[in-house]
């Protein structure tokens, strides 16, 4: 709580004579303390019972669904035969669409490995923390940067012929910079996107390439990892 | 349904018994002072504050998203517990209790259906809690290290997930286990020692089946425990469940 | 007082020599835990890795030469090792996809070995032609016994030009 709470302190000639002290709060970088920050009610009854109701709920949903939706079971495990395709779990499909890219110690081993580490760093960097919008400062230096990105990304993706992460990228990026290209836009979604941080970018980005990969890896991925339309394929 | 006073009557004198007091030691949670023991006086519930603000218990402030993905994991523990009853993590057996499971035991493939649904239940839960998280700034100070547990914790979901996928010995499972653990050897250095010891060999056979079963079953629930106590405590101890407004309004 | 309080503590003022007997111990007794904790790792770290393994056994023996006609690929499934025989020479080669272990499969109309995961395709000679894979397929040890069979040996792997020639 020391470095990061830029203010200054002044002290008076005699601090014993005339105390008198100046601070200045420079940036609202200080943890605030948010206890007395509203209302408070005991946690027994009201949160106790939320959460009964919402176990509760949940029970009868999965106990509703279970009921009607069978687990799958392929055959008995056959070390010499190699199904086609051969898919991982749906939360690794995403992956998996990756590996057809990249060689595997990139997208295998570096890549989820950046991803962990960028999603523990998050709340360590300034800039998230502060949470200024993208469109502030000098905008136009930052619409370079943005695009600059944007290029370097693209072409690499398109060097690797990865058009599964090219499109959700440039679709991302063409967002991020309309409030830069419409600044007299008074529409809602414009405002909405002008609001928005660098790590809210950064983030709604990797959610829009992970669900691309992985909706692609579910449905769109037959033998031999070839494309195929979904309506094409038999019931997977 | 009402109670007849009868019965409250019974009850009421119930409590008053030395055998009952010596248990419950708190008395009816009728005050402030016995609601608060009810949360702070109880092994399990003192994890929790004893007082929450009002705002954070609204749906739309989290849509307990935390809270489902712990009760997930409670019922997946229930359902996995009951469901190692009948099975061996041996080759052959693994399979043919599977269809043992499915056909044989009384609401075996009902067991089944809820434990694989509400795995992949939780990992959707666990990656929508995140990005919630996320969105609603939760992660900043004070809660910083919170979400790095968090991070934790989906790492220990997605490798109990992983795991279990092997257990039922079909080619499903065999094949995406052949396929993940051939991308560990690829890492540098530690990747063939990492997958040697993964597997206790250098097929997936039977030692892999045991590893994976006691990673999944007692090795990862553990980690698991431990993370989630450590995630709830830091809530209370940080300040209480972090909510949009606290935050400067950005996300 | 505040020699007092020094001489209570035993701490010397600024002297880095002699170290006094609390921090002495205190130093001894951080090696041990380290040492028991290292140990500790050490042991289980030895014990999880299996010292024997119950495998199925990797050298086999892939029956005469006459099974395998000239310019063929035999693709032997349960061992999953392709024999493949030319004219002047003949090889075994390993089946299992060099990219992240999916069995292959010998596509004669092709004249390709091709893999079902990600589309790798290799040559007769193993030799990545397509896909991802980041390795030729490895070649197996070939030798005729005592008794005229052929026998593989999936442990040792050789070079792609050497070959039994026949």
């Amino acid at each position: 709580m020391s470095e990061t709470n830029k203010y200054v302190v002044g002290f008076g000639s005699d601090a014993a004579k005339d105390p008198r002290r100046i601070v200045f709060i420079t940036r609202k970088t200080s943890a605030k303390v948010k206890g007395e920050a509203g209302p408070q009610l005991m946690s027994y009854p009201h949160l106790i019972l939320r959460e009964a109701i919402v176990l509760q709920v949940l029970i009868i949903v999965l106990v509703a669904v279970a009921l009607f939706w069978d687990a799958p079971l392929e055959q008995l495990a056959n070390s010499l035969l190699t199904p086609n395709p051969a898919k991982a779990p749906w939360y690794f499909l995403g992956l998996q669409e990756l590996l057809h890219y990249f060689p595997p110690i990139v997208a295998g081993v570096l890549i989820p490995t950046l991803v962990v580490l960028g999603l523990v760093v998050i709340p360590y960097f300034k800039i998230n923390v502060q949470g200024e919008p993208l469109w502030s400062g000098n905008q136009q230096r930052r619409a370079q940067v943005l695009v600059g990105v944007v290029i370097v990304l693209g072409v690499l993706l398109a060097v690797y012929d990865a058009w599964t992460v090219l499109v959700p990228t440039v679709l991302v990026g063409t967002l991020a910079l309309l409030p830069y290209f419409t600044p007299s836009s008074s529409a809602r979604y414009v405002q909405f996107l002008r609001s928005r941080t660098v790590s809210w970018w950064v983030m709604t980005w990797f959610i829009a390439v992970a669900l691309t990969l992985t909706l692609v890896g579910t449905f769109f991925r037959g033998p031999g990892w070839s494309w195929v339309w979904p309506w094409s394929r038999h019931a997977s | 349904m009402a109670t007849t006073p009868w019965i409250q009557q019974r009850f009421e004198k119930l409590r008053g018994t030395r055998v009952w007091r010596s248990v419950f030691r708190r008395g009816p949670a009728r005050t402030n002072r016995t609601r608060s023991l009810a949360i702070f006086g109880n092994l399990s519930l003192h994890l929790l504050p004893v007082k929450v603000r009002e705002k954070s218990l609204g749906v739309r402030a989290t849509y307990y998203l935390g809270s489902i993905a712990f009760f997930l994991f409670v019922v997946l523990s229930v359902t996995g517990i009951l469901l190692m009853l009948y099975y061996h993590p041996a080759v052959p057996d693994a399979y043919r209790d599977m269809k043992d499971l499915i056909y044989v035991v009384s609401n075996g493939v009902f067991l089944r259906n809820l434990h694989r649904l509400a795995a992949q239940a939780m990992v959707v839960a666990v990656f929508w809690h995140m990005f919630h998280v996320f969105y609603r700034g939760g992660y900043k100070p004070p809660h910083e290290f919170n979400w790095v547990v968090g991070v934790g914790l989906l790492l220990v979901t997605l490798f109990l997930s992983y795991t279990g996928y092997l257990l039922p010995w079909d080619q499903l499972a065999f094949w995406a286990i052949t396929v993940g653990t051939n991308i560990i050897s690829y890492v540098p250095v530690l990747g063939r020692p990492l997958r040697f010891l993964l597997l206790g060999g250098h097929i997936i056979g039977q030692n892999a089946l045991l590893r994976f079963y006691v990673l999944h079953c007692v090795i990862l629930p553990l980690a698991a425990v431990a993370l989630i106590a450590v995630h709830f405590w830091r809530i209370q101890k940080d300040g209480g469940l972090s909510i949009r407004d606290d935050h400067e309004r950005d996300e | 007082m505040a020699a007092e309080d020094q001489s209570k503590t035993g701490e010397k003022p600024e002297s880095k020599s002699p170290v006094n007997r609390r921090d002495f111990l205190s130093e001894i007794a951080g090696c041990a835990l380290a040492i028991a904790g290292i140990g500790a790792a050490v042991v289980t770290m030895e014990y999880s890795e299996p010292n024997v393994l119950f495998e199925p056994p990797t050298t086999f023996r892939a029956g005469s030469l006459d099974d395998y006609p000239v310019n063929s690929v035999t693709f032997i499934q349960d061992q999953q090792v392709y024999i493949v025989r030319t004219e002047k020479s003949l090889w075994a080669m390993s089946a299992v996809c060099t990219h992240l272990g999916c069995i292959t499969q010998w596509k004669p109309e092709s004249n390709q070995i091709a893999c079902p995961c990600h589309g790798s395709k290799f040559g007769r000679n193993g030799n990545v032609e397509a896909g991802p894979a980041p390795r030729s397929l490895p070649h197996f040890a070939v030798r005729l016994t005592a008794d005229g069979a052929l026998e593989v040996d999936k442990l040792e792997t050789v070079k792609e030009g050497e070959i039994l020639r026949v």
